[in-house]
């Protein structure tokens, strides 16, 4: 058993393939949905920007207090610096001049 | 760029709300979840309202953004042939048997039975009446696989329904000999 010719079982798909009336429920229901997207949005309760400011402000001291102190470091860090070349400095200096004493002595010797 | 055209939506759903519908339902075979693919392609449509710029291009950009939408639905679900024949049955089957035509009722639910780009390019072959060039452009397919998936569906289609209406169309020629 066959369809034939091939245009008659087209025909028969394009019939059963018809548009189907769409349900009264999807208009109503997508109404619904457009509007509910559309309504103004809501302020937030006092509550609600009470906890937003404490959550904002915690934050933001939480970002100062490491701040000031990545600052203190670097200035500690800075101050072990200047100490350490101070030293060297005060080596070199103690060394130049036994050098010169030394060199000194040699000259009188001779 | 400016364009003329400044559609209703209220109107463009009226207009074309059997056809998003129809097109959700027959790729995915269940009412309930084509009814909210429509929905999601309608909104969807009014947020991009303003880029829509002929009424042509309103119906090709529903049909394009309903094809895509139903085949991400049916990704989703995971919608395994076994699932889809008995969601078929319970759901679509019986608004198809409603129908006045047994034959074309049996072929509805036999298309659903198909591989999805066979069935997408059959639904929009024989629902929308397209081309294959307009079906290659909404489903942004190349031409020769639209082609193929045509040729191919509708022959797996129509050896599925000699298979099952042989009983059908016995009754049809007797009924013809009278």
């Amino acid at each position: 058993m066959s369809f034939e010719p091939t245009e008659e079982f087209e025909q028969e798909l394009q019939q059963a393939l018809e548009r189907r009336p769409a349900p009264p429920s999807l208009k109503r229901r997508l109404m619904e949905r457009r509007g509910r997207g559309r309504e103004p949005r809501r302020w937030p309760v006092a509550w609600e920007r009470l906890a937003a400011s404490l959550a904002l402000f915690a934050v933001l001291a939480g970002a100062a207090a490491w701040d000031l102190h990545e600052r203190e470091q670097r200035r500690q860090g800075e101050a072990a610096r200047q100490q350490v070349l101070t030293a060297l400095r005060i080596t070199g200096h103690a060394l130049d001049q036994m050098n010169d004493q030394l060199a000194a002595r040699g000259r009188g010797e001779e | 760029m400016a364009h003329e055209w400044q559609p209703q939506f209220e109107q463009l759903v009226d207009e074309h709300q059997s056809m998003v519908f129809s097109l959700a339902l027959r790729m995915t075979g269940d009412r309930g979840l084509a009814e909210e693919i429509a929905q999601d392609v309608f909104l969807e449509m009014d947020r991009h309202l303003g880029r829509i710029e002929s009424a042509e291009h309103a119906r090709f950009w529903l049909r394009r953004v309903t094809m895509s939408r139903s085949a991400d639905a049916l990704r989703r679900r995971r919608v395994r042939f076994f699932d889809l024949f008995v969601e078929i049955e319970e759901h679509h089957g019986a608004a198809a048997e409603e129908r006045s035509s047994p034959l074309g009722a049996r072929l509805e639910h036999l298309l659903t039975t198909l591989p999805e780009a066979q069935r997408a390019v059959l639904v929009l072959r024989y629902q929308e009446d397209l081309t294959p060039e307009e079906i290659a452009a909404t489903l942004e397919a190349p031409l020769a696989t639209v082609k193929s998936n045509l040729q191919r569906g509708l022959k797996l289609l129509r050896a599925k329904a000699e298979g099952s209406l042989k009983e059908f169309i016995r009754k049809k020629e007797w009924v013809r000999e009278l």
